[in-house]
């Protein structure tokens, strides 16, 4: 009798969960809205400094311009000519996608008009281009 | 007793909550490493048509060619001069917007560095378009 009145009590003092599951479970949603699934172009380029440039809270299909004129997005290296057909099946999954396009400082123009073009031929309008903030 | 049983009995067919938890737990780790919170600094240009030598109506045309050299009004200016340059330019045609038009073997540095002057000397709508 003493020792099941003792099992009883340890019970009735463990502790409940419920409050934490449901701190969690609020944790959890906030994590799950804020997460924007950003498509990283795989590498790092030497961006230009610009001090007007302002942060882009959208934005979220990057496309990495290098000097030696390779095109990188979504972690892989692509040809020019494949840029609108990705782009066109990004924008189709996600349709209030918009793009950066982060061009090397020795990249040249020719190339970053052509991947601009090929952007908005896919069909996402909303193209800026990448630079680096110098104030922050 | 039979009531003490009853309640027993009910108590421990309730859901057990700890595994449900490790789950939510393991979720809400998964979502915080994915989490990026990195905001591209970018600055936004329209895309024009346009090609050298066509000039374009209603707008100040700054032109780059492959060697990185900055030309307004057929003078060639400094990159550090175009915020001067468009400021005044700005001052007297107030509506006009910025057209840059870069030789298609310019670097982009250029480009950038023009269009974030253009952008201090107060000018926003710049379009940006290439020539051979």
């Amino acid at each position: 009798m003493q020792g099941k009145r003792h099992t009883g009590e340890s019970e009735e003092t463990g502790i409940d969960l419920a409050p934490m599951l449901d701190f969690v479970l609020n944790l959890l949603i906030f994590f799950i809205i804020t997460t924007s699934f950003v498509k990283e172009p795989g590498i790092e380029v030497n961006r230009a400094d610009a001090e007007t440039a302002v942060h882009r809270e959208k934005g979220n299909i990057l496309i990495a311009i290098r000097p030696n004129g390779e095109v990188w997005m979504d972690r892989q290296e692509v040809d020019i000519r494949e840029v609108r057909s990705m782009i066109e099946r990004l924008h189709v999954e996600r349709p209030d996608d918009s793009v950066i396009i982060v061009a090397d400082k020795a990249s040249k123009s020719g190339l970053l008009a052509k991947v601009m073009d090929a952007v908005r031929s896919g069909g996402i309008q909303e193209v800026a281009i990448g630079a680096a903030g110098s104030s922050e | 007793m039979r009531l003490r049983r009853h309640f027993h009995s009910e108590e421990s067919t309730g859901i057990d909550l700890a595994p449900m938890l490790d789950f939510v737990l393991n979720l809400l780790i998964f979502f915080i490493i994915t989490a990026v919170f990195t905001k591209e600094m970018a600055l936004q240009m329209e895309r024009s048509g346009a090609v050298a030598g066509q000039k374009e109506s209603g707008s100040i045309m700054i032109s780059i060619n492959a060697e990185g050299e900055v030309t307004i009004d057929n003078r060639i200016v400094d990159v550090r001069a175009v915020r001067a340059n468009v400021e005044r330019l700005h001052a007297l045609k107030p509506k006009y917007g910025v057209m840059v038009v870069a030789n298609q073997d310019a670097q982009n540095g250029v480009l950038i560095q023009v269009a974030d002057q253009v952008r201090q000397g107060g000018v926003e709508n710049i379009s940006f378009g290439t020539s051979e």
